[in-house]
């Protein structure tokens, strides 16, 4: 009785351990998109006071920050995305099971970002004109990804 | 033994009278017979009310959300909603809807038929639409593709699969004043007319009370996502600190004031917000504003 205490005891602790180990498995995965995902927020935020008229418009750092936009687009890819990070299932994750059911979809509107970002670079580089008419496609994109793989917050 | 007999009869005048007054009540024919409709406005008024973002295919892009074939599935606490077919299939769709159907439909929430529509189409708010929009709409969707998608029925629970308390629903939540009422500046009327009447902001962001009303005391104050979900956010000047500015171009880009940007279906709304013209979005920011805190 008491060995099959302890053996039981011990495939607990084992699950638990497989458990943890299966959360941290996904942790750097999670951890890199929401890094990456809280950069382009940055450097939206340059952009965009300049397009709201808080900030005054500076064609070299609106330039910068639309490069490096364009840049943190390049990087995603399924690396960031490992399949089971999903919400419910990974912590901190809001990423919905479509992206792994319709990933074809999921990377056409990664590239679709791609593209955008790379329109956004030559506007914001341009003008302020052109940069406030460029925010909508370069939103749109985020939008695009956000309205069918990410579960929204409370 | 008298008085019990009055009391049935009474009983049964009461019920008689409910039933009349909880018949559906269409329009007469005068009310859009001297509209001519306008369809490059319509257009304007299509998005506006977000029409597409319910009727079309589920995750339709691009021209597809112009294929009003209807499918999407709408839970709710009283079952879940199947968005119709309202394409111009003259079989399957509205094809052979007349503007006065469509008023109907759309204002009055009764179907050619002259049954009761459920208030999942947002006719509490299209009550409020001005009828030479209506009639701009319907000359804009007689330009949209017919497709042949046979409609779903709801799958609703008893009571609610009975068209015929709607009636009652209707009389206890329909009414013709604006929830933000008196006289606002010409922009934040505008932006009245836009959120109340076409965009229909209230329907999700206001909370409702056991038997579907929006509870009006606390308009646009947030409430659960009836997929069960999450909550639809308080966009009160009591919990919501943005500026006109950060509204509009939230509205025009989906990007809040953190930068983060618009998910889940809010970004339906933000891509019809986007296609009206600036001063719409400007007009929305100041009727936002103007509401009433709710904590």
């Amino acid at each position: 009785m008491r060995f099959m205490l302890m053996v039981a005891a011990a495939s607990a602790v084992c699950a638990t351990v497989a458990i943890a180990e299966e959360e941290d498995h996904f942790a750097d995965a999670v951890e890199t998109r929401h890094g990456l995902m809280l950069q382009m927020a940055t450097e939206m935020g340059k952009v965009g006071a300049m397009s709201k008229d808080e900030a005054p418009y500076d064609a070299a750092v609106a330039s910068k920050a639309a490069a490096n936009i364009a840049a943190i687009a390049s990087v995603l890819s399924m690396d960031q995305f490992p399949a089971g990070s999903e919400y419910q299932k990974a912590t901190d994750s809001f990423a919905l099971p479509a992206i792994w059911t319709a990933q074809d979809d999921f990377l056409k509107k990664v590239a679709d970002l791609n593209t955008a970002a790379a329109t956004f670079q030559t506007a914001a580089g341009t003008d302020l004109d052109s940069l406030k008419a460029g925010m909508a496609g370069i939103g749109g994109a985020c939008a695009a990804c956000h309205k069918v793989y990410r579960q929204p917050e409370e | 033994m008298r008085i019990m007999r009055w009391l049935i009869v009474l009983g049964l005048v009461a019920a008689g009278g409910l039933y009349v007054m909880a018949r559906p009540k269409p329009l007469s024919a005068a009310a859009v017979a001297d509209l001519t409709g306008d369809p490059v406005h319509g257009e304007q008024v299509f998005w506006a009310a977000g029409c597409a973002s319910c009727h079309m295919a589920d995750k339709a892009e691009g021209a597809a959300q112009l294929v009003l074939s209807g499918g999407q599935r709408f839970p709710s606490d009283f079952g879940t909603f199947i968005a119709p077919n309202i394409s111009q299939d003259p079989e399957h769709g509205i094809g052979n809807w007349t503007l006065l159907d469509l008023a109907n439909a759309i204002t009055r929430g009764v179907n050619p038929e002259g049954e009761h529509l459920y208030p999942a189409l947002p006719y509490a708010s299209y009550a409020k639409m001005q009828m030479q929009d209506v009639a701009d709409l319907y000359a804009f969707l007689k330009t949209l593709p017919a497709d042949p998608t046979p409609s779903q029925p709801h799958e609703l629970g008893f009571p609610f699969n009975l068209r015929e308390s709607l009636g009652l629903w209707k009389l206890m939540f329909l009414t013709d004043s604006w929830a933000l009422p008196g006289n606002l500046t010409p922009t934040a009327t505008r932006g009245r007319y836009i959120a109340e009447a076409l965009a229909h902001c209230g329907e999700c962001h206001t909370p409702r009370n056991l038997l579907g009303g929006l509870d009006t005391a606390r308009w646009l104050g947030g409430a659960p996502n009836p997929s069960g979900d999450g909550k639809i956010p308080n966009i009160t000047p009591g919990k919501l600190k943005w500026s006109a500015a950060d509204i509009v171009q939230y509205l025009t880009t989906g990007f809040t004031p953190e930068f983060d940007s618009v998910g889940g279906h809010m970004a339906h709304v933000v891509e019809n917000m986007a296609r009206l013209p600036e001063t719409d979005r400007q007009a929305v920011a100041e009727y936002l504003l103007a509401v009433p805190s709710v904590e």
